[in-house]
């Protein structure tokens, strides 16, 4: 399964810019990025704060307009969907894990974790389900309330939330940005699973090296600009790499 | 979605809290006056369906509903003939004829005035009858008579009393020897009746002719059939009805000062909901902006913008289902407080329990969750217009900017409305104009909060930081602030509204009154004299300018119950607004009369019988004729001291005008009482009673509608303290930072109350700046349509009032919001997200 989809592009941007402000105080947050996210593929895209990083992958994902040029999610041009089609679109075709959790707090672990199927009127299929909860081990904590759960534990509902209804592509922003290390590479090593057993596709914005040490591909963002790339990537080598920008 | 509704409300409950209070207020207002006025007004039916309930058809004037109170402008009259072939139906069982004719206790000893009631034949048909004996025995002989309990009571009467009752054939001697209730009240007629046996009746109430003002029947034959067989009977201007169709007239006309009630209650209860649906529109707003993040996090992962509408309408719809709900029982046991607190004081209301119908608690419902599923909307549909890019950004306050077109809209209603109020061509333009400037206000409302916060702060300064930070809070989102105070702006512009249009009017009126001239106090005698030592006495009083004693009786005028009047005439006319509309005091020779002018009275030259209270009577010619002023009143008729001697005899003055020093009113007022009191014959009215009885009316009607709108007031109350609430649980990790660098507890505390000022104030001031204007261009525009010259007067002690109370209002609003502000442990409070 994974051979056969390295071929095709799960989401791509061809040119894309965003820009904010006007005239001397415009600042291009992108600057014409073409690039493509393969099928079964973790990639992680890293870059200094400002580079761009989060803004390209929130366009991709649809969650924000480019200023120009294109984004797609496999064939569909997402630059053209009203508002409601692009919510239609990410609710069937694309999950999400965010820095900050981003649970509902009035609804628990298990309730959370189905809400994207339940927005859509959907059943969830129980062995997948169960097997999710199985492999980030909520079993015991589905009746609980975000409230009542740790960091870890919540970012473990997010997950399973973003895997459950089977997307093309889940976006990852930050996922481990306010988790301590252990429950850090706990959720990476679920990703990193949902990718070897399921073919998932992932693409992960990040800072962390050891984060990125997770995917298939790193790609490196500067001032709005794709300026690198790095298969099979290592802690060490990411963190070389970075240093680079910094001088 | 509906789990996520659910959940929602029962997350957010503590938030809701206001939301609830509010509807609860509304609606509870609202359930609980449909509940007094429905027991009022079914006790109304009911004492009518008690009462008639034999009656199995009727014969009635076509043109009315059968007016119960019997009026005597409607000359036309069944005659005995008629009611006789009527009665003589075959199934006709028992008719009862209705006939009645003012009547009057005239005054004596004790009962210094006329009392005026209505004359009603007793039927004698006991199931037709529509009174109850509640003592004595059925009057049947001439001369025998049965009063109402509240006559009764007001004129003492028992059984066996012996009483003069005027008539208008003239004064007869009458014995109580029965007292008669209708159904649960006093009386049948508003004034009191007075029931005559057939005996009298038709000599006392209708000049001898034995006629009939409608006609009731009980058969033994269906009502439609009765109907059908008397119908060729009725004579031309009548009509024939069923039992049925005659009850349900007469259920409308017993039940619509009811219904008036209902109406009147209700359109306050509708307009404290009114008032609620801003503070349920703020509350939404505000809980949507402090859930941005949650209802972006849900755009994110798929939630459409009309799946995020429904779920917030859903919650909506729960608050205001569960509000509603809770809004009726409230309502309910607010019934109960109402009639046990009317009842304290001394007012029982008619009927007994209340009956609790289906279809108030189904409006209550029904209003309650309208106005919330309405006032919702508005936040809902911003709430899905969320992006997702929200969820990744951290800033949970609700920062609206204000447009340029909102800014230039309220300008051009503002001026529209104001045109339209001052210069509007009719009465429909002007209430055009009141309610596009309302409306302007209301749009404007976010810069007035600003505008208004730059006022403050230079009042804010001597409370240092908090001060300055008190108005920074209420600038920092003039939209929520202009809400809140807009709740406010609603009750303090109506009650401004309300005192000041009604004072001026008032001012005007008894302005109007007190033109009129009269005497200052009357000084009236029952059974005694007003003796040389008594006039002596009032002459001593200081402030007393002068007595004038004159002789007066009641006699009757061409069979109408009158006062003949003799004395002093110059003298009077030095005290006393008296004179002559037609010849002059010279006129008045032996053998004339001078009456006062009425329509339809007797003119000059025309002769007139008088009858005195003995039955000695003498005709006079009308040689001129009193203008209708207050005192004429007190004259009635005027003769030449030759002729009332010869009339009534040679008595003493029992009655006095007395006139009194334009100043010091009070003391001298108190001195007068304080003399009359000391004979029991003597009674001191102060002349222009009217005047201060319209005064009173007046006052009594603006207290009671300002009353009524307090009801608004609290509304706004809850609203002060429901945004304050919130606006202070989404700064929990601002006012920990202002703990964690150094500010007192206190301190803190004292800027959320003068956040609180600050928007009372500006609710207040512009309701009152609002009020005020508004009544200025109502007055105006009065004198300019209908051509009067009301003049404005600005009622500045209840202004300040008003303002004063809206400021404390403001600070009473703060204690809750402002211990909740320092409750929070300081670190959790900057952990807080």
């Amino acid at each position: 399964m994974v051979s056969q989809a390295v071929s095709t592009a799960a989401a791509r941007a061809v040119d894309a810019r965003k820009t904010y402000g006007e005239g001397d105080a415009v600042v291009h947050a992108l600057a014409g990025v073409t690039v493509s996210f393969p099928v079964g593929r973790f990639t992680a895209i890293m870059g200094p704060s400002g580079s761009g990083k989060s803004t390209l992958m929130q366009c991709v994902a649809g969650l924000d307009r480019l200023t120009s040029g294109s984004a797609f999610i496999g064939d569909t041009d997402i630059s053209t969907l009203s508002k409601t089609d692009l919510a239609l679109l990410r609710r069937d075709r694309l999950g999400f894990i965010f820095q900050q959790y981003n649970l509902i707090p009035s609804l628990n672990a298990r309730e959370n974790a189905l809400l994207p199927l339940t927005l859509a009127g959907r059943e969830p299929e129980q062995a997948w389900f169960d097997e999710i909860i199985a492999t980030v081990g909520l079993g015991e904590r589905l009746k609980n309330l975000p409230s009542q759960l740790s960091g870890g534990q919540q970012q473990r509902v997010a997950v399973a939330r973003a895997l459950v209804p089977r997307p093309d592509i889940v976006f990852a922003d930050e996922p481990t940005g306010a988790l301590d290390s252990r429950s850090g590479a706990e959720i990476l090593t679920f990703m990193r699973r949902a990718v070897d057993d399921s073919g998932q596709t992932i693409v992960m914005v990040t800072h962390d090296p050891h984060a990125a040490s997770y995917a298939d591909n790193v790609l490196f963002l500067a001032d709005g600009q794709i300026v690198d790339e790095m298969p099979e990537p290592t802690t060490d080598r990411v963190l070389d790499r970075m240093k680079r920008f910094e001088v | 979605m509906r789990t996520l509704a659910w959940r929602g409300v029962r997350n957010n409950l503590g938030r809701y809290v206001a939301t609830l209070v509010a509807i609860i207020t509304g609606v509870g207002f609202f359930t609980a006056t449909t509940f007094v006025s429905d027991r009022v007004i079914s006790s109304l039916e009911g004492d009518v369906d008690q009462q008639y309930g034999n009656v199995d058809a009727a014969v009635v004037l076509a043109d009315s509903t059968a007016d119960l109170s019997g009026d005597p402008g409607k000359d036309l009259k069944l005659s005995a003939r008629q009611a006789d072939r009527i009665t003589s139906v075959p199934g006709v069982d028992g008719s009862a004829g209705l006939l009645t004719a003012p009547v009057a206790f005239p005054p004596r000893r004790g009962h210094p005035s006329a009392k005026a009631a209505t004359g009603r034949l007793w039927i004698d048909d006991a199931e037709l009858n529509p009174l109850e004996l509640t003592s004595g025995r059925a009057p049947k002989g001439a001369g025998e008579v049965a009063v109402d309990r509240g006559l009764a009571e007001s004129v003492d009467l028992k059984v066996g009393s012996r009483v003069k009752v005027a008539t208008l054939a003239g004064a007869f001697d009458a014995t109580v020897v029965g007292v008669t209730k209708f159904g649960s009240a006093d009386a049948l007629d508003q004034d009191g009746t007075v029931s005559v046996p057939a005996a009298a009746a038709f000599d006392w109430l209708n000049s001898g002719q034995r006629e009939y003002q409608a006609l009731y029947l009980r058969g033994s034959v269906d009502q439609a059939q009765l109907e059908r067989e008397i119908k060729p009977l009725t004579p031309e201007g009548y009509t024939a009805q069923t039992g049925e169709q005659f009850l349900t007239d007469q259920r409308e006309s017993t039940g619509a000062i009811g219904r008036y009630l209902k109406q009147a209650l209700q359109a306050f209860a509708l307009l404290a909901l009114f008032v609620g649906a801003f503070v349920i529109y703020n509350t939404f707003s505000v809980i949507v902006a402090q859930r941005l993040r949650e209802l972006a996090v849900l755009a994110a992962i798929g939630a459409t913008p009309k799946q995020i509408k429904r779920s917030l309408r859903l919650e909506g719809l729960i608050i205001g289902l569960l509000g509603s709900a809770l809004g009726v029982v409230a309502g309910l046991v607010l019934t109960f407080v109402l009639i046990a607190v009317l009842k304290a004081v001394g007012v029982e209301l008619p009927g007994s329990g209340i009956k609790v119908g289906l279809a108030p608690v189904v409006q209550g419902i029904l209003l309650g969750t309208v106005i919330t599923f309405l006032s919702v909307n508005i936040p809902a549909r911003r709430a899905a217009k969320t992006e997702p890019i929200e969820a990744l950004r951290i800033s949970a306050v609700d920062a609206t900017s204000f447009s340029r077109r909102r800014k230039i809209t309220a300008a051009v209603l503002v001026v529209l409305g104001a045109g339209g109020l001052v210069a509007g061509g009719s009465w429909a333009a002007i209430g055009f104009g009141a309610l596009l400037l309302f409306v302007g206000v209301i749009v404007a409302g976010p810069f007035i909060a600003l505008g208004g916060a730059r006022l403050a702060r230079p009042l804010m300064k001597p409370f240092g930081l908090e001060g300055r930070l008190a108005v920074d809070n209420v600038a920092r989102n003039p939209g929520r602030t202009a809400t809140t105070a807009n709740a406010l702006l609603i009750g303090v512009f109506l009650v401004t509204l309300v005192t000041a249009a009604g004072t001026s009017v008032k001012d005007f009126a008894v302005g109007e009154l007190k033109k009129l001239q009269s005497a200052d106090f009357i000084i009236t005698s029952e059974g005694g004299s007003i003796d040389p030592q008594l006039q002596a006495d009032f002459k001593r009083i200081d402030g007393v300018k002068a007595i004038t004693p004159f002789r007066r009786e009641t006699v009757t005028i061409d069979g109408k119950v009158a006062r003949l009047s003799s004395g002093d005439i110059p003298a009077i006319q030095k005290v006393a607004d008296l004179e002559f509309a037609r010849g002059s005091a010279a006129d008045l020779q032996p053998g004339t009369i001078a009456v006062t002018e009425a329509d339809g009275g007797p003119r000059l030259g025309a002769r007139v019988r008088v009858t005195d209270s003995t039955g000695k009577s003498q005709t006079l010619r009308v040689s001129a004729l009193l203008a209708p002023t207050i005192d004429a009143q007190q004259i009635g008729a005027l003769t030449a001291e030759p002729t009332f001697a010869g009339l009534v005899g040679r008595t003493a003055p029992t009655v006095a005008f007395l006139d009194v020093d334009s100043g010091a009113q009070t003391k001298t007022k108190d001195a007068i009482e304080a003399r009359a009191d000391q004979r029991p014959d003597i009674t001191a009215e102060e002349g222009n009673v009217t005047g201060q009885l319209v005064s009173s009316i007046f006052d009594f009607v603006i207290n009671a509608v300002n009353g009524l709108l307090g009801m608004s007031v609290i509304v706004a109350l809850i609203g002060i303290i429901n945004t304050l609430s919130l606006s202070i649980l989404e700064r929990r990790r601002e006012l920990g930072l202002l703990r964690v660098v150094g500010m007192l507890d206190g301190r803190v505390q004292r800027m959320v109350r003068l956040e609180s000022l600050v928007i009372a104030g500006l609710g207040t001031f512009a309701g009152i700046a609002l009020g005020l204007f508004s009544a200025w261009a109502l007055i105006f525009s009065i004198d300019r349509i209908a051509e009067a010259d009301i003049g404005f007067s600005l009622p500045i002690g209840q202004t300040l009032l008003v303002l004063v109370l809206g400021l404390g209002l403001g600070l009473l609003a703060a204690l809750i919001p402002a211990r909740r502000s320092t409750r929070l442990d300081v670190l959790e409070a900057i952990q807080a997200t």
